[in-house]
């Protein structure tokens, strides 16, 4: 009703149309229609806004679907669309504009008419976005030429300088510039050594020597990783609950070799987006997909796999979009962007190229998700073939060997059987043991309860051993039995004490020992022999029988059975028979797991009968009574009597051992990406909610962008070919952005990660798109642009300000001074390293761990991993081998705004707060390279002796430049004080030099106490050299 | 600060500040007046307001969007998801139907953690010890299970009608905590003190206390996202150095570590007289701050020195970690002028045998938190102190495992769940919201995780539209595109 209403009056409207005479002639857009555009509509939907996904920029845009599914505007049917209807509408609901004074009747009609005219929109040079259109070589401003304009970028910078009255500023000192290059370059610091060669000669060759010498270090690739790896947000973990550990790490060791290799941007990219897809791709372009391989993944048990991928490749568009095209596509997944003009269906066209690889998550037992998805082999030397080859021969041996043994234990099974046939008469009865005595060798309390159980309470050791001595009173003793039991005073009600959510215990050696009577004042007990175990549950790998198999590494435990009673049986090699009327029972129960993982109430029970059948299950009955027995019945057998009998379990055990080496020789693996055989179809998910799907789409790049070749493979490949593609508007200028941000601390523009109608405007937009050509025309070298960025005037100014550049040119956006920030929190720790002489070279392989405090890798959820601290070269590796763990990352790092890396990073913040003080001051690591530092100076021969050139040498190689006189005053006057304090507390100097031994490999040992002495102060000295602000910056 | 007795110096910061207060006219999110200091990567905040990153100057109540209710917030996350229908949501005819199959559509089309067949309805245990009571003048229903909260009953707005859009822990955290189910949002105590900095110079601003183990968001929980990383949340620990490497080495006592600040800041001093770089003042100061955090942070931490009738209200035990510790802590901590203090507390997740183990966590919890509400009324704090308790979701009403087992649980449930406040400007002895007879969805009042912390923002003075960032374009808000301020809890 509502409807024919409004057609109605949408006719009525046609004829007033006719009545003033607008009839006639056709609509002018510019005169009648824009005016009201510009201002009835285009605050909501105009260039700054895109309310609904509408807005009238153009008129494709006014055409589009809009996200509630309507269209607008369709050319000649003004009924169509829902523009007329919504101008027309005096529902609150429904009316446009939604607030302020209704359209005329005029006003109404004239749009009307100008629909039915076709919608007729003039095609202006409606000029578009700066960054859409290809960048073009701007041509050099002109300048006076000068020694301060070394190469291009030096005429864009002074120029724009001298507009503001200003001009480059000096050169830095000689050594302050190569400190900078060789910082900026490979993240390391120069050799003194180095410096002080080149001071006696320095020239503008040898400047460009040196640089080349850097650009062709490995460290360059390792230092230039490190960026790159924070927008593909690689890490070494999952993301999420429980955080697993993942092996992906020869992404990262590709990134670094590539970049070592001046591998060509666009081959780069190209081969990180689509390196599978290559024809013969070669192993390296494999490992490349990896890129898209480090989203995170959640195996929560209430995961769905479907809504798991379905937002990993949201984040591979959304990645794509920031990393490659500066774009920020992630609103596109609900609606048409609200300011860029790309709308949601091209979202989802993207999002078609990422939609056949695999599902990551799969269901692996119960509720139990594990990570998955494709994985490739890494290829191993010969070395390790061998060591796999003798390893296995191992592993065959034993099997045939447990084979054996398997044969005698079968024997018995007929023994079994008939004990099985008089099972009925074979009741137990077992006797609660009455407790004598209990003790425990790590302090907890305990109260004998009524039943005779023992109840443990107070402190929760990690580790314990409980010692429980009971009458006996049975005359014959054929077994014992303990029984693991609740109680409301556990944690969880227990029966293990460590955990409330995981009140597991684990038993690690059982023994038992018999003695005469408790009257009789004699002592001697002698152990009993155990030979068979049987419990009512076992966890996987803690079988019951591993509690008396003598090795203290394994034993019984209960986990997933929580919260409810267990009980273990033990059978004795010979029965026990009484000599008195009573004798005693001597129990050790040893808990060595650790993490308060012992028992927190128990009981012990004897029999006199025979206990053989009491841990076969029904099962395994009934597969003992059939005459013949398929594979899975052989392999349940199998399982039971290895579990049961010590023997085999040993046997088992060296097996496992075995089989652990060999796949801890078991070639590394990585994540790559592979396409499915058979594509998935693409829907545009409504609100972006993957339950659910709208309208089907095909694969698509967005068309503000440059046109899609249609000799392209319509996959990944050929998204990967277009993106590389020299008309690509964004990618070259979004690369080199990049880099000047890590050179000057920060971008040409400010915003590295979005170049869309938001962003602020560039600094130098000439220089932007200068680079970006020179980029491309230089076969997309990176080491190219590199060289000329740090040859340049700009990069070696002097960092130094003063009031007139303070005012005019506050946060150095104009270059008017050399760049001088805080390093990133990899570089500081390198650095550091560097300077302390303990520096690792070693390069690539699986991640490090080196010093971090107890306690930082705490999360919930299955197959946690623990961080056990490297001692050896690996302690002192680069930061960009530190494992990342996103729940918890290397936590000076994250005092020093490192990102979690669950999802891209372009540019990090930097902050500047005390925690870092505390980082540098006191975090043992740098404790350490302190100590090395001064060990690496007293060592260092030709200042031996003297201190004040001790201390210079020290701060040179802190900071490369040769130290003024005030400055080593100032290290004096704390070294005399320091060696005060020592002098007279050698045990401070023994806590300070032992605790950082490792630094210094066996060289401390051979030190007098007065030497001693003095490398203590010089420690201390050599902590305020490393935390110094020139120290950290560059 | 000899600094400052350099008159050229302070000269050339002031005009450093003149381009920044035109930048802050120039209105980017418009509030974060204290963090815009920090934003501008000049490190100016030292300089210009004699305060530092962690000391930031709060915002006056003038430049505030609303009068603020609350100062500061003491913010209690369950983590796991409590049972809230045995403990503050009143379910009659879930436990007169305990045992039957739930309704289909309880179960058909839904997604569920664990659950895999259609599950049994299970209502809370009908013991005494589970029952729940009628507190105070309010008479709000409170179990059993938390004896000393219901005396404080009177205090607490309950959100009985509280509702989330995610079902899983991560996602789910958070999206509690950041408004979003992703990684690398800001959390709300970041939003906090970025949108009105820290009023002690000593401590941070957005501390974080936590038992058990670390919740599956990881550090996420408290992250800062894309905001300066100042505002992240910092974890007071209650093992070893309670913040990371406030500790002196081995060898390293305080009169030395006073020699090597004084060393360090000499030569810094020479650098920034030489170059005239801001930031190097800043890190100055951040040297200073640091030092003296060397002390305030373990007398923060000794609680030894609190009255017997104290740690006996508490539960208290110096020296021990737990959860009690951790709610005397956050009064001191708050006391001091830490704006936003976050407790965790790990083991809610009761999948399994829920009535045997709720009763445990109940006590670790029940005594500290009505001690912590009744310290701050006591204190006169209450008033200006906002006490939350939240959970990531909450539980099903349908059973997990065998409904007569003494070991079934609760499954996690998105629908409907309880959260608490009190104080700060909140109704006392109020209910809010309303689930269905069986607890299973929304009746009235629904109260999504965007309005939850609409309203928090509100009660701290904050329009929580207009505390934006930009990042990739786009301005972002800790309520991405919702939140409406639920008026009716606020007194």
């Amino acid at each position: 009703m509502l409807y024919l209403a409004k057609l109605f009056s949408i006719a009525g409207l046609v004829c007033i149309a006719l009545q003033t005479g607008t009839c006639g002639d056709e609509i002018d857009f510019d005169k009648q229609i824009k005016p009201i555009i510009d201002s009835r509509c285009a605050e909501c939907h105009g260039l700054t806004s895109r309310e609904g996904g509408l807005r009238f920029t153009s008129r494709d845009d006014a055409m589009v679907e809009l996200d509630s599914g309507e269209i607008a505007i369709v050319s000649g049917d003004p009924q169509s669309g829902s523009l007329v209807s919504r101008i027309s509408s005096r529902e609150p609901a429904e009316m446009m504009p939604p607030e302020g004074e209704r359209l005329t009747r005029e006003e109404i009609a004239l749009i009307v008419k100008w629909i039915e005219e076709g919608a007729k929109w003039p095609e202006r040079s409606v000029s578009k976005h700066w960054s859409y259109v290809a960048p073009v070589r701007p041509v050099l401003p002109a300048m006076v030429s000068s020694e301060r304009l070394r190469n291009e970028i030096d005429y864009f910078v002074a120029k724009r300088l001298a507009v503001q009255g200003l001009g480059l500023s000096n050169d830095a000192s000689n050594a302050q510039a190569l400190r900078r290059v060789s910082l900026a370059l490979t993240g390391l610091p120069p050799e003194v050594e180095v410096v002080k060669e080149y001071l006696k000669n320095p020239s503008e060759k040898r400047f460009e020597q040196f640089v080349d010498s850097c650009l062709d270090s490995p460290a360059y690739g390792e230092r230039w990783a490190t960026p790159w790896l924070d927008a593909a947000r690689y890490a070494d973990s999952n993301g999420y609950q429980a955080d697993q550990i993942r092996e992906s790490w020869a992404y990262r060791d590709w990134v670094i070799r590539s970049i070592n290799q001046d591998q060509p941007f666009d081959q780069f990219t190209l081969e990180q987006l689509a390196g599978d897809l290559l024809p013969n791709a070669t192993e390296a372009q494999r490992i490349a997909t990896g890129f898209h391989r480090t989203v995170t993944c959640n195996v929560e048990a209430g995961v769905h796999p479907e809504e798991n991928r379905v937002n990993q490749v949201f984040d591979r568009v959304n990645t794509t979009g920031t990393v490659f095209l500066g774009t920020t596509l992630e609103c596109c997944q609900c609606h048409n962007h609200k300011y860029d003009p790309f709308s949601q269906e091209e979202y989802f066209k993207l999002f078609s190229f990422f939609n056949n690889t695999p599902v990551e998550v799969k269901l692996t037992s119960g509720v139990s998700y594990d990570f998955y998805g494709p994985k490739m082999d890494l290829s191993v030397d010969e070395k390790i073939r061998l060591k796999r080859d003798s390893l296995t021969s191992e592993l065959n041996a034993l099997k045939q060997k447990k084979e054996r043994v398997g044969i005698a234990a079968r024997e018995r099974l007929e023994e079994l059987k008939s004990d099985l046939a008089t099972e009925v008469k074979n009741k137990i009865n077992w006797t609660p043991l009455k407790i004598l005595n209990f003790s425990t060798n790590s302090g907890e309390s305990h109260r004998i309860l009524n039943d005779q159980s023992v109840l443990v309470g107070g402190s929760l050791p990690g580790t314990s051993r409980y010692t429980v001595e009971v009458a006996n009173e049975l005359p014959l003793v054929t077994a014992v039995r303990i029984e693991a039991l609740t109680h409301e005073e556990l944690p969880g009600t227990g029966p293990g004490r460590g955990d409330v959510e995981r009140p597991n215990f684990i038993l690690s050696e059982l023994v038992v020992s018999a003695g005469p009577s408790e009257t009789s004042g004699k002592d001697g007990f002698e152990v009993v022999a155990l030979d068979n175990a049987f419990a009512d549950f076992s966890q996987k790998n803690w079988e019951v029988a591993k509690a008396i198999d003598g090795d203290q590494k394994t034993g019984w435990a209960i986990a997933q059975q929580f919260f409810k009673n267990h009980w273990a049986a033990f059978g004795f090699k010979t029965p026990l028979k009484l000599s008195g009327a009573q004798g005693r029972i001597r129990f050790l129960l040893d808990q060595n797991y650790g993490r308060g993982r012992t028992i927190g109430r128990f009981r012990l029970l004897a029999t006199s009968d025979d206990i053989t059948t009491l841990g076969i299950s029904d099962e395994i009955k009934n597969i003992l009574m059939l005459p013949e027995l398929n594979k899975a019945q052989r392999k349940k057998l199998d399982e039971f009597l290895n579990t049961s009998q010590p023997e085999l379990l040993k046997l088992q055990t060296e097996i496992a051992t075995v089989q652990k080496k060999l796949a801890a020789l078991k070639p590394p693996t990585t994540l790559v990406m592979q396409e499915m055989d058979k594509p998935r179809e693409t829907f545009k998910l409504n609100r972006g909610d993957y339950l659910n799907p709208g309208k089907k789409v095909g694969s698509g790049v967005p068309a503000v962008l440059h046109s899609w070749n249609s000799e392209l493979p319509n996959n990944r490949l050929g998204l990967a070919k277009w993106m590389v593609d020299i008309r690509n508007p964004l990618l070259a200028r979004v690369a080199v952005n990049r880099w000047w941000t890590s050179f000057f601390g920060r971008g040409l523009m400010a915003s590295g990660e979005d170049f869309g109608t938001q962003s602020d405007p560039a600094s130098h937009p000439k220089l932007l798109d200068w680079l970006a050509v020179e980029l491309m025309e230089s076969g997309w070298s990176r080491k190219h642009i590199h060289k000329l960025i740090v040859m340049s005037s700009t990069f070696r100014q002097t960092s130094q300000s003063n009031p007139k550049l303070n005012s005019r040119d506050p946060q150095n956006r104009l270059l008017s001074r050399g760049p001088r920030f805080r390093m990133p929190a990899e570089m500081i720790r390198d650095n550091a390293l560097a300077i302390s002489g303990l520096l690792s070279t070693k390069m690539g392989g699986p991640p490090v761990m080196p010093f971090q405090p107890d306690n930082i890798w705490r999360t919930v959820g299955r197959n946690g991993p623990k961080w056990n601290a490297a001692k050896d070269e690996d302690r002192f590796r680069r930061g960009v081998y530190v494992i990342w763990r996103r729940a918890a990352p290397y936590p000076s790092f994250v005092n020093f705004d490192a990102p979690d890396r669950a999802a891209c990073v372009i540019e990090r913040p930097r902050s500047n707060t005390p925690l870092q003080a505390l980082t540098l001051l006191n975090d043992q690591a740098f404790v350490e390279m302190a100590v090395a530092l001064a060990f690496t100076v007293v060592s260092h021969s030709s200042e031996a002796g003297e201190l004040r050139a001790q201390l210079a040498y020290a701060m040179q190689r802190c900071v490369a430049r040769i130290p003024e006189s005030e400055e080593i005053d100032v290290l004096e006057k704390l070294y005399e004080a320091e060696l005060n304090r020592f002098s007279g507390d050698r045990v401070a100097v023994d806590a300070l030099l032992d605790n950082n031994r490792v630094v210094a490999g066996g060289g401390m040992a051979e030190l007098t106490p007065v030497e001693r002495g003095h490398l203590a102060a010089l420690s201390v000295v050599c902590n305020v050299l490393l935390n110094l602000d020139e120290t950290i910056n560059y | 600060m000899s600094l400052h007795k350099n008159q050229q110096l302070s000269q050339d910061l002031t005009l450093t500040r003149r381009h920044l207060f035109q930048r802050i006219g120039s209105g980017v999110g418009g509030i974060a007046l204290a963090s815009l200091f920090r934003e501008s990567g000049l490190g100016l905040s030292a300089s210009l307001a004699d305060s530092s990153a962690l000391g930031q100057p709060g915002l006056d109540i003038a430049q505030r969007h609303f009068a603020p209710r609350a100062k500061n917030v003491i913010y209690i996350h369950m983590v796991g998801a409590p049972s809230h229908l045995d403990l503050f949501d009143y379910k009659p005819e879930l436990q007169k139907r305990n045992g039957q199959l739930c309704p289909d559509e309880f179960f058909k089309g839904k997604q569920l953690a664990f659950i895999r067949q259609q599950p049994s309805l299970l209502g809370t245990p009908s013991k005494k010890e589970f029952a729940f009571t009628r507190c105070g003048q309010s008479g709000i229903r409170i179990s059993n299970l938390l004896p000393h909260l219901q005396q404080v009953a009177d205090e607490i707005t309950f959100n009985r009608a509280t509702f989330t859009d995610q079902f899983n822990h991560a996602p789910a955290q958070m999206m509690m905590l950041s408004g979003f189910q992703r990684f690398g949002r800001p959390s709300i105590g970041s939003w906090t003190s970025y949108g009105l900095g820290s009023e002690n110079k000593n401590l941070p601003s957005f501390v974080v206390l936590v038992t058990g183990q670390v919740l599956g968001a990881g550090n996420s929980a408290w992250g800062s996202g894309f905001l300066p990383t100042v505002h992240q949340g910092v974890e007071f620990r209650s093992k070893g150095d309670p913040v990371l490497f406030l500790s002196n080495p081995n060898g390293i006592e305080a009169e030395a570590r006073k020699r090597t600040v004084d060393a360090i800041n000499e030569l810094n001093q020479r650098q920034l007289l030489n170059l005239q770089d801001p930031e190097i003042a800043t890190r100055i100061d951040q040297y200073e701050l640091a030092y003296r955090m060397q002390s305030s942070v373990p007398e923060l931490m000794e609680i030894e020195s609190e009255s017997k009738q104290t740690h006996a209200m508490y539960g208290t035990t110096p020296g021990k970690s737990s959860f009690a510790n951790n709610c005397l802590l956050a009064r001191r901590l708050v006391e001091r002028g830490v704006r936003f203090v976050q407790l965790f507390d790990q083991g809610w997740d009761m999948h399994n045998s829920v009535a045997n183990r709720l009763p445990t966590k109940c006590k670790q919890v029940d005594r500290p938190i009505a001690a912590l509400i009744n310290d701050l009324k006591q204190r006169g704090m209450l008033d200006d102190t906002l006490v939350i308790w939240s959970s990531e979701f909450g539980r099903t009403p349908m059973g997990q495992g065998d409904v007569k087992a003494a070991n079934v649980g609760r499954d996690h449930h998105k629908e409907a769940f309880t959260t608490w406040m009190a104080g700060g400007g909140v109704k006392k002895g109020f209910v809010y919201g309303k689930s269905d007879e069986l607890g299973y969805g929304v009746a009235e009042d629904p109260m999504h995780v965007h309005d939850f912390n609409a309203t928090i923002m509100h009660l701290l003075g904050i329009d929580h539209e207009q505390l934006t960032f930009k990042y990739q374009g786009r301005p972002y808000r800790l309520t991405d595109i919702g939140g409406v301020v639920a008026e009716k809890i606020i007194a």
